[in-house]
């Protein structure tokens, strides 16, 4: 039979400004949070909280009543077709942009959207796993409105950094996770911030479902 | 009333989806209230068909457990203008059918920012902006149409909205009218699908002053083509004045038919070049002083330096040191700047160096770099050479001696020299002009 999960138990991870940890990176927070440049690129490799950043500024302005739009870029299914219309937000947040660059369509659509946007005073931000310099973008004109802005770089927490990172979050689910058991995760699993938060989600249901604590033993179990 | 329920709703759902999903289909949603109904507007067709397939059926359970009389959800396209466009839009909206008589707002879409006083001023860009300054004062009569073409981020729609916000300045009731190509074709496109194209063109026909952006994006859509053409023969019949920016020679854009390129020529085609050295300087010194930053000289030389060809790249990197500093509380210095900037110069670091420009310009003009630093004073070498010299002042930040030095031991007065010559050949030669704007642009992109 299949193990049932207790309907509200689990909290989840919002993604805020607060819950995010910064490490290196305060100021591109702090820069964010201000929310008073009209375009921002933003990028860093993967596992670096870029989408958690263009969530959080979604959320930020959305909780004030503004429509808002996040666009995973990296998702598929998504068409140019997409972008029409979204002036009528107030930010739009592009997630992973190098995901469509070189695509003539999407190059065209993109750059459409930043004229619209300007036109209405609408911000973007937009995220990037590579520099404006070394994306290759066909349509000079998009180029160089996405250079518009401030051009944050997100640099990827050090290991003790990750640690912090990893018993913050399990503190805000009223977790406790040790220093040994967080080194022994960090040690047997891809060290960037994106599978380490997935692994700990996996985790945190199974120990759930299981009622077990977060030990060692358990994990072995569990891997 | 239902919008306390479509709050509650809207709580319950950002609990129950991810961030993601919540954030990417949801919050773009508008909602509008009509008695106990809830209509939902999607910016576009696909978020509309989206959120049908995947998320109307639970917010419509959600809002079921929420209340004895639950209302009922529709999804629409549109956006609830009263909120979001609070009289910014001057066009009429072609996007629905209705025929109700078009009402204009008096408040336009230029930005008041962009005006003759915070244009900054350099070779590169005088005439274009003198031309504006008469275009201003005088319209529809000294250049119509006029063209201002050059590469992007140079300026062009800065001037353009000057001339806009002068006019109106003059006449507070002209009806000037800003759009992008873009916006004109896809206004079209509605309007013919809703059956109002004579509305529209009637609209775009009694504008007093029509700026058009980017029209290169014209090219190979031939109706927009054959509108606009309409369009542009009433509004010069009734002298009222048309400008428009290009990416190039409107000669050049391929796809763009005949009759369009030679009437685009009609009035005045005014080039923006890019900036030179001082100008940058200037531009930055000008941004800096907008936003009340005392920003050195010496700063500004070196950001200005590293970003040779395009402004909005320039008030990128400026934006940037101001926000660090901003942020540490640390005045800006050169070591400031350059930590600031560390990543986004980073590229531009590794490739302009006096040996990268001596190799570039050897292979550019096909001689040796030997003979760059050769006593040679044949004029296939010295031109070169004058021209390397010119490049290394441009794009680096070795003084004249040490520049000197690099070529062989010359006096930094040799230097000085031939950027005056290289200055002043730009001028008069054409070849030479495209040399030194082709060398730069392999150097720094």
């Amino acid at each position: 039979m299949k193990q049932q999960l207790t309907l509200g138990i689990r909290l989840r991870d919002d993604a805020t400004f607060d819950n995010y940890f910064a490490g290196q990176n305060e100021q591109v927070v702090y820069n964010l949070k201000l929310q008073d440049e009209p375009y921002v690129f933003l990028f860093g490799e993967n596992g670096t909280g870029k989408s958690h950043l263009l969530q959080a500024a979604c959320h930020q302005t959305g909780k004030n009543g503004f429509p808002v739009v996040y666009l995973p870029l990296a998702e598929e299914g998504l068409m140019p077709a997409m972008l029409d219309g979204m002036e009528s937000m107030s930010l739009i947040a592009l997630d992973d942009i190098h995901n469509v660059i070189g695509d003539e369509h999407w190059e065209q659509a993109l750059f459409n959207l930043y004229n619209r946007a300007r036109e209405k005073g609408v911000n973007i931000l937009v995220s990037s796993a590579e520099s404006l310099t070394s994306l290759n973008i066909k349509l000079a004109d998009l180029k160089s409105r996405l250079s518009w802005g401030p051009i944050y770089k997100l640099t990827a927490l050090t290991d003790s950094e990750k640690q912090l990172a990893l018993q913050e979050r399990a503190k805000n689910r009223g977790l406790d996770l040790t220093d040994d058991v967080v080194t022994y995760l960090l040690k047997r699993s891809a060290r960037d911030m994106t599978s380490l938060f997935a692994l700990f989600e996996k985790l945190d249901r199974a120990s759930m479902v299981e009622k077990r604590k977060l030990t060692i033993p358990f994990i072995k179990s569990y891997l | 009333m239902s919008q306390p329920i479509w709050d509650q709703c809207y709580s319950q759902l950002e609990q129950s989806l991810s961030a993601q999903q919540f954030s990417t289909w949801i919050r773009p949603l508008q909602a509008v209230f009509a008695g106990n109904d809830i209509m939902l507007l999607a910016p576009n067709q696909f978020v509309k068909d989206w959120v049908c397939e995947h998320f109307l059926t639970q917010i419509q359970t959600t809002l079921d457990s929420l209340s004895e009389q639950p209302p009922l959800v529709s999804i629409e396209i549109g956006s609830d203008r009263s909120i979001q466009d609070s009289g910014k839009s001057i066009r009429p909206d072609f996007n629905t059918s209705d025929q109700k008589p078009v009402k204009i707002k008096t408040s336009s879409t230029l930005n008041p920012n962009f005006t003759f006083e915070s244009f900054v001023e350099g070779n590169s860009n005088q005439l274009a902006r003198a031309a504006a300054q008469q275009v201003a004062v005088n319209p529809g009569e000294s250049y119509n149409p006029m063209l201002i073409y050059g590469g992007v981020g140079l300026g062009k729609t800065h001037l353009m909205h000057a001339i806009g916000n002068e006019l109106i300045k003059h006449n507070p009731d002209a009806n000037v009218v800003y759009l992008h190509s873009e916006r004109f074709v896809a206004d079209m496109v509605k309007a013919l699908q809703h059956n109002r194209i004579n509305e529209f063109k009637a609209y775009y026909r009694t504008v007093d002053a029509l700026l058009i952006d980017d029209i290169q994006f014209f090219a190979k859509k031939e109706r927009s083509q054959e509108e606009f053409f309409h369009t542009f023969n009433a509004l010069l019949e009734g002298q009222k004045q048309i400008i428009m920016t290009c990416d190039r020679y409107p000669k050049e854009v391929d796809g763009l038919e005949d009759r369009l390129k030679s009437r685009f020529g009609w009035g005045l085609p005014v080039a923006i070049e890019p900036p030179e050295l001082e100008t940058r300087v200037a531009i930055l010194m000008s941004k800096a002083s907008l936003s009340h930053v005392d920003l050195p000289n010496e700063v500004a030389f070196f950001i200005a330096k590293r970003l040779p060809s395009n402004i909005r790249e320039l008030e990128g990197a400026l934006r940037r040191v101001i926000a660090n500093s901003s942020f540490t509380g640390t005045p800006i210095t050169l070591e400031f700047a350059k930590d600031a900037l560390r990543d986004l110069l980073a590229l531009q670091a590794k490739l302009v160096t006096i040996d990268n420009i001596q190799k570039m310009v050897a292979e550019y003009y096909k001689i040796r770099i030997a003979d760059l630093l050769s006593k040679k004073r044949s004029r296939s070498i010295a031109r070169p050479r004058q021209m390397a010299m010119a490049l290394c002042k441009e794009l680096t930040n070795h003084s004249l001696p040490e520049i000197g030095d690099a070529f062989g031991g010359r006096d930094h007065t040799t230097v000085i020299h031939a950027c005056r010559k290289i200055a002043e050949l730009k001028e008069e030669e054409l070849m030479i002009k495209e040399d030194f704007t082709n060398l730069l642009r392999t150097l720094t992109t």
